[in-house]
């Protein structure tokens, strides 16, 4: 293969590309950026999937909330008794969680309460109870906090303890004893884990209540039969399924594949503009130089060759350029500007990490959305100029 | 060697308009003759070189070289042929002016992908030969007319073709570097190339050995 390369094609286009330094140098800039964008759309796309698919994942089958006129409210512990008696019911646990505003920095944080001793509802969850003793932390109220808390908290001077408003307006002050791994979960960033009774002081909540509780059944495809069956006990219940969450996490990421769409687009139509100058025409002194080879015995084939190497290595050097920008900008800078388009419902915008995800797909769409289309920019005005008799080309 | 057989080109100027460039001429050349085409500008003598280092097709009639009709060769069958048989040292020279001279030798053998030695032994005696060789690495658009004349004329050289054309080849050199060139193309007719030379400088109406003067006016050999 390597000996059917004609080397002197490749050293005349590399001499080529080095004569129009400027030239080529523009194009390399403009190509790199244009792949490096597109890519960097993609790598933050696919993070931001693959969190949301595992967040998705991670969801619990059931979820029963209290409503009253519409609005949810506390729900009652003890209905978990009636929830196991029914056939299919393998766990029911209650969940003690709401939001704590913190007026100084203008976020809202996810409080949790968990007990050290029950089944915990995520794997998450389990994991904190594992490497942090929730009970131990209760005799002396303290909390472990996701990064994006910390941070906060951080930089408003609370680095040891916070003091939380109860809702009948006394203090509750807890100390940060820990900070739990966030660069998995992207909603884990924002939350605050306590022992369950100190969630229940800050939110206000009695002891014999709960924000939900969740359901898990033996079978997934008996999960709409049994929330029925919960529906129909408990009538004044709203009962979620795992697949009603799934379309509202679709429905935000539907939204932000807008804004995906958009710079996607912007990024194709400036690279097709710069496609159309560049297959519009060449130069004179492109079409005298074509002419002088053809006149001194090289073939159209020749020609096209040299130019698919030009083009060839031009365009490749600034995928690789690219998608090695793209590389470093979205994993290891976190990709600053573009992330916080992508990033940020009801999330604390601080230190959420995007997942590595290595899509070989996604390197070919890009690869094949640029260099090919710009390999036949380039040469289709320069076959249409070796096509033309050498006599006239050269004149 | 070659034939010129009842050549006439047209060049279409456009719609309405058009040049006859050669009007039904016949010419036959030898081998190893050195043929000088004299005549204005625009009657007619570059289009003949033009047609037989196939450049350019014919309107109409045949050029006939080694019993070749090149006339009717296809594009890249055309670009074979002036690779093996054409050394073409044209007027303005038509050298890239970016690249260096030995850049520049070297574009005929660049297709047929030779090894290394092979190209370089060539390129160093056509650079012997006509004395460039101290220049090799220099930018022709730095070298003088004359300079790049001998340039132009090793890169028509290095395949080593049997026919030599160069289209006005002292228009842009003084008389010693003419003299010089006449020098080159004797050395050249030694060798048993065929020559074919068209010019209006009367510096190569006298030579005694050039073969043949031919005299063309408005597409037309005077006889």
């Amino acid at each position: 293969m390597l000996s059917k390369i004609n080397l002197y094609l490749v050293q005349y286009a590399i001499g080529s590309i080095l004569r129009a330094k400027y030239k080529s140098l523009f194009i390399t800039i403009i190509f790199t950026f244009l792949t490096f964008l597109l890519t960097s759309i993609f790598f933050i796309s696919n993070s931001i999937k693959y969190e949301l698919n595992s967040t998705v994942e991670s969801l619990p089958q059931i979820i029963v909330q209290k409503i009253k006129a519409g609005r949810q409210y506390d729900i009652e512990v003890n209905n978990i008794e009636q929830i196991l008696e029914l056939n299919g019911v393998v766990d029911a646990v209650a969940r003690v969680w709401g939001y704590y505003y913190f007026e100084n920095a203008g976020v809202n944080f996810s409080i949790v309460g968990l007990n050290q001793y029950e089944t915990q509802y995520k794997k998450s969850f389990t994991n904190i109870v594992e490497k942090f003793n929730l009970d131990k932390l209760s005799k002396n109220p303290s909390m472990v906090v996701g990064q994006g808390v910390y941070k906060v908290l951080n930089d408003n001077y609370y680095t040891k303890y916070f003091n939380f408003i109860k809702p009948d307006g006394t203090f509750k002050q807890v100390d940060i004893a820990g900070i739990f791994d966030s660069n998995i979960q992207l909603e884990s960033n924002d939350v605050i884990v306590l022992q369950q009774d100190i969630a229940r002081q800050i939110m206000g909540m009695r002891e014999d209540m709960a924000t939900d509780i969740v359901v898990k059944v033996a079978n997934p495809k008996e999960i709409l039969m049994i929330a029925s069956k919960i529906k129909l006990m408990f009538p004044d219940t709203r009962v979620i399924t795992n697949e009603d969450l799934k379309v509202s996490y679709d429905n935000i990421f539907d939204y932000k594949s807008g804004i995906f769409l958009a710079l996607f687009i912007i990024s194709l139509f400036t690279f097709f503009i710069i496609i159309y100058d560049k297959s519009s025409g060449l130069s004179s002194e492109e079409k005298r130089e074509i002419g002088i080879l053809k006149a001194v015995g090289w073939t159209v084939d020749d020609i096209l060759k040299e130019k698919f190497y030009e083009a060839f290595i031009i365009s490749f050097i600034a995928y690789l350029l690219g998608v090695i920008l793209a590389f470093t900008f979205v994993y290891i800078f976190q990709a600053p500007i573009l992330r916080d388009i992508f990033v940020g419902y009801s999330q604390l915008k601080t230190t959420f990490e995007l997942p590595f995800i290595f899509d070989i797909q996604t390197l070919f769409l890009v690869f094949f959305l640029s260099v090919p289309i710009y390999i036949a920019a380039t040469i289709i005005p320069s076959w249409k100029s070796a096509t033309i008799e050498t006599d006239e080309a050269i004149r | 060697m070659i034939k010129l057989k009842n050549i006439t080109k047209i060049y279409q100027m456009n719609k309405n308009d058009k040049v006859i460039a050669l009007n039904n001429i016949n010419l036959h050349f030898k081998e190893g003759e050195l043929i000088v085409l004299k005549g204005s500008s625009g009657s007619g003598k570059s289009t003949i070189l033009s047609l037989i280092a196939a450049l350019s097709k014919p309107t109409s009639g045949e050029v006939i070289v080694d019993e070749k009709r090149i006339s009717k060769l296809p594009d890249n069958f055309a670009a074979l042929y002036r690779r093996e048989n054409i050394g073409f040292v044209f007027q303005k020279y038509n050298l890239i002016p970016t690249l260096s001279v030995k850049d520049n030798i070297i574009q005929p053998l660049i297709p047929a992908n030779p090894p290394e030695d092979e190209l370089k032994v060539k390129l160093d005696n056509v650079m012997k030969r006509f004395s460039i060789e101290h220049k090799k690495d220099l930018i022709v658009r730095n070298l003088s007319g004359g300079e790049q004349q001998r340039v132009a004329i090793a890169r028509a050289h290095i395949n080593n073709p049997k026919i030599i054309i160069a289209d006005e080849p002292t228009a842009n050199l003084d008389e010693k570097l003419s003299l010089d060139f006449i020098k080159i193309l004797k050395q050249l007719k030694e060798s048993n190339k065929t020559i074919i030379v068209a010019t209006h400088d009367p510096l190569f109406f006298d030579l005694d050995f050039v073969d043949k003067v031919i005299e063309i006016y408005n597409g037309n050999i005077v006889e």
